[in-house]
């Protein structure tokens, strides 16, 4: 067969392989996907965090960049909760115990302009890991996912130039060396190969750029994903105001017979920062627009949508829950009992309401969200069955009698008020006050204070020394489909750091400890699941957390759209799946 | 006059001194988020934190870092790279300043033509059923809030989410600079304007109104009547001219609360000026950006006010500089 006759029949296949992908998918709304025309998206809270590949961590950032202008080792498709290859061409192979992963990847993937006639090599993904460890990038998660690389003390310490466990034999292939098995390396444990730190990176090209304080290379930077920010063609970014616009354009270096994606549009524009209310009813009632950085709209807007527009509307579970963190090393709550007198008490269905009802989620019985593997092992929506974490309303009687159990005679507290802080905006702000209502039923008086969200987080609820004992308006979101994201980070005691603590409850407890450490090194899936399933009845059980919803991501469209929700990236609508109808 | 300007021009220096100080000491004092933790991402060590907090300067001592601030503002006119996208922030708001401008300059003219027109109208006309109505609405006008005002306003005439939308007034986010488009920047900012310019208008008709009561009450007036002078000529020359010194007095110093009030109106109707940036900034605890933002309003401020006491000279000939 001819090459063109052989490129060509590829193309057909993929274009067929999208096509089922997208009626598989499904979306916010029926009609055949289009090709072509341009997609507006209103933001609401700042939109993208950074430019940089190395930064990106968040769900605006993966909407509005990582998926749109940049491939990685590994993607994810809409429907899909296993990864894709992209630009491996196949799943990791596993050897050596798990402490080694070996990867190939396509050849012929071509940069943007001005780097328009080079193509992909594994040093370029060895360098994008390599410099998520650096200060100037300020990478989140590399320092979690990437912990047991061989030699990356040496290179931290600058002992060594490179990470010795990253290994480029050929321009095709990538050998990973760890010094212990790692389950979020082999997809058991989740999805670390698909994350914005294997986009690839050329090093000569870069590097110039990574000098100084901060990285400058996001604004310099060369795209390999079917779109790019607008830019000279020079290296220079010019789509991109930041908190104002990001305008997306065709990549022309892209090549749609390589990739799982299919692009339909032509260009997407991206605008901040409407009114959320505003930006809302735009969409609804406007033409070729998809809501942006926001999970739901405000409750009046949402009514109405719901009551009229719901065909509009693309509510879907967001793999993410909300809680209230009791840190156990302030008394009373060092007690377990106090704790679950304080779960029981809680009325889920008050809370729920505080954001809008049930539309925003499902009242949660257990920390780990639906669509994580382990859930349904942990008990799936009916929970463990703890008595204090199954009604989704207040047993004020139950509640009483931990109370007693703890110690307090006539099951009401008497003792200090409770630093409490909350956050001063809607709907978390309401969410607050209703609890600090609600545990008045068992006698708990709060030193309750309201700041800003940021404030609220790196100030006080991560800053142990701040002796915060409650936290009521805290959430947290899938990395990817493994619990290890869930419980690790939030229960490892070893996770204990001064500032930006997660751990919020301040757990610590050896066995604990262990078994997540042994968790976290399962290459197999349903004993990954099966572990990390045990681990969530035990820490609910414990009551650090009170989980009481199980969040949804509200999306909204214009009637002209075909929005494809996201389900790696929290429900939010993928762009790159997305259409004209 | 000329000794009096440059010496209020010293004085402007020294009172931007003082609000940057006065800036960075409250940055320091009161809770505000940790910005090398906020750049550090959702599970970060110890070391990134700290690694952060150095490259940012933060690790120094708050007068060294106020001092390193003021010698690069003051030598070089740099206020610094944001610590949110590390982005010049004197290109920040360079680039969004016309914005800014525009909304509040806008305004101002609605404010004082339709402030100034409504008062005088409801002075010569007292008691009659055009000063009840005017004054009526105007005192809705004061009580609503801008916020409110807007969305309002957006709900039912902006022309795409209107109930009963007018074409030409544009919604949210759909603003372009004067130099892209003259025509969708004019249509863009009518809605914003007339928002922004509602209270201002009512408080200034109310003000001139009972000013010009009380001077066309004066002995002055009655004497120009006397010499036969036409009422036109007697209102404007006499009248009007006396009673709108208080006027420019408060509109000197309402250019602060103008400013105030773009923060709202530039969110409600997502433009993109320096209100919504300095709003951003103190939500992300971008000091650089605050003091940047917080700096250039207060250099407009001051620069108003000393312009409002020039105007002064030639309003009223009794008043004179030395």
């Amino acid at each position: 067969m001819p090459n063109s006759a052989l490129k060509a029949s590829i193309a057909v296949l993929a274009a067929l392989a999208a096509a089922l992908v997208i009626a598989a998918c499904g979306g916010g709304g029926g009609g055949e996907a289009k090709s072509g025309g341009t997609l507006k998206v209103l933001d609401t809270a700042g939109g993208v965090d950074s430019l940089d590949p190395g930064y990106w961590y968040y769900q605006s950032d993966y909407q509005e960049l990582f998926t749109t202008t940049q491939r990685a080792l590994y993607g994810w498709k809409p429907d899909g909760d296993t990864p894709t290859p992209d630009l491996a061409t196949t799943l990791p192979k596993v050897s050596n115990g798990g402490k080694t992963v070996t990867i190939h990847i396509k050849s012929g993937i071509k940069y943007s302009a001005p780097l328009q006639n080079r193509t992909v090599k594994t040093a370029d993904i060895k360098y994008a890991m390599e410099r998520c460890f650096l200060p100037q990038v300020a990478n989140g998660y590399a320092p979690v996912y990437y912990a047991d690389l061989v030699g990356l003390k040496n290179y931290q310490d600058k002992k060594a130039s490179d990470i010795k466990g990253l290994q480029t034999p050929n321009d095709t292939t990538l050998v990973i060396n760890t010094t212990k098995p790692a389950g979020v390396l082999t997809f058991a444990n989740g999805g670390a190969l698909g994350m914005p730190c294997t986009v690839p990176v050329p090093k000569d090209y870069a590097q110039k750029y990574d000098q100084g304080k901060q990285s400058t290379y996001g604004q310099h930077q060369v795209f390999t994903g079917p779109y790019m920010i607008q830019n000279d063609g020079k290296g220079n970014i010019t789509g991109y105001k930041p908190s104002q616009k990001l305008t997306l354009v065709r990549n022309p270096s892209w090549d749609k017979s390589t990739d799982f994606k299919p692009a339909y549009f032509d260009r997407i524009e991206e605008t901040c920062c409407s009114d959320s209310t505003v930006a809302a009813k735009q969409t609804l009632s406007g033409q070729n627009l998809l809501s942006g950085d926001y999970a739901a709209p405000p409750t009046p807007v949402l009514k109405s949508a719901l009551s009229s527009q719901k065909d509009q509307l693309s509510i879907k579970s967001s793999g993410g829950n909300r809680y209230i963190s009791l840190n156990t090393q302030v008394k009373p709550l060092d007690n377990v009992n106090v704790r679950r007198a304080i779960a029981a008490v809680i009325d889920r269905t008050v809370l729920r309401q505080t954001r809008g009802g049930p539309t925003l989620g499902t009242i949660a019985t257990h920390f780990l969200p639906p669509g994580i593997a382990g859930f349904d092992d942990a008990g799936g929506t009916n929970g463990p069955g703890d008595d204090f974490a199954s009604s989704p309303t207040a047993n004020v009687a139950l509640a009483k009698s931990y109370m007693k159990k703890a110690g307090y005679a006539n099951g009401m507290y008497s003792g200090p008020a409770l630093l409490t802080i909350a956050d001063n905006a809607s709907p978390a702000k309401e969410t607050a006050e209703a609890f600090q209502e609600q545990v008045k039923a068992i006698g708990l008086k709060l030193q309750y204070r309201e700041v800003p969200h940021a404030t609220m987080l790196s100030k006080f609820c991560q800053v142990p020394k701040q002796k915060v004992a409650i936290c009521p308006n805290l959430g947290w979101g899938a990395d990817f489909f493994s619990a290890q994201s869930f419980i690790d980070p939030l229960f490892n005691g070893a996770n204990i750091v001064p500032s930006g603590n997660v751990n919020t409850a301040m757990v610590n407890d050896p066995k604990l400890n262990a078994q997540i450490d042994q968790a976290k090194q399962i290459t197999d899936n349903t004993k990954s699941a099966a572990a990390w399933a045990n681990l969530d009845k035990q820490v609910t059980s414990q009551a650090y957390f009170i989980p009481w919803l199980w969040d949804n991501n509200v999306g909204l469209e214009s009637t002209n759209l075909k929005g494809v929700p996201s389900k790696f990236n929290s429900g939010a609508w993928d762009f790159a799946f997305s259409s004209l109808k | 006059m000329i000794r009096y300007i440059i010496r209020r021009l010293l004085w402007v220096i020294v009172l931007l001194f003082a609000v940057s100080f006065i800036t960075f000491i409250i940055f320091y004092l009161l809770p505000s988020a940790d910005p090398a933790t906020l750049r550090a991402g959702r599970q970060p060590n110890p070391q990134l934190v700290e690694q952060i907090r150095h490259n940012l300067g933060l690790d120094k001592p708050w007068y060294q870092q106020y001092f390193d601030y003021m010698k690069r503002l003051v030598f070089h006119f740099d206020f610094g790279y944001s610590y949110q996208n590390n982005i010049s922030v004197k290109q920040q708001i360079f680039d969004r300043l016309p914005a800014s401008i525009s909304v509040a300059v806008g305004a101002a003219v609605i404010f004082l033509i339709t402030g100034i027109g409504v008062g005088i109208i409801s002075a010569i006309r007292r008691r009659s059923l055009l000063d009840r109505t005017t004054m009526g609405i105007s005192l809705v006008a004061i009580s609503a809030p801008v916020y409110w005002l807007g969305l309002v306003a957006l709900y039912l005439f902006a022309a795409d989410i209107g109930k009963f939308p007018v074409p030409f007034l544009l919604g949210a986010g759909s603003y372009v600079p004067f130099s892209q488009d003259p025509t969708t920047w004019f249509q863009s900012l009518l809605l914003p304007w007339f928002v922004l310019a509602a209270s201002f208008s009512a408080l200034y008709a109310r003000l001139l109104r009972a000013n010009l009561i009380e001077t066309m009450g004066e002995d002055y007036i009655r004497t120009a009547r006397a010499k036969g002078l036409s009422e036109r000529r007697v209102v404007f020359h006499h009248g009007v001219r006396s009673a709108i010194t208080p006027i420019v007095t408060a509109a000197g110093l309402d250019l602060g609360i103008l400013l105030g009030g773009t923060i709202l109106v530039e969110t409600v109707f997502n433009i993109p000026g320096i209100g919504r940036l300095s709003y951003d900034s103190i939500q992300n605890s971008d000091l650089p950006m605050i003091q940047g933002t917080v700096l250039i309003g207060a250099f407009f401020i001051v620069i108003a006010n000393l312009v409002v006491d020039v105007l002064y000279a030639f309003l009223d000939p009794r008043v004179r500089y030395t």
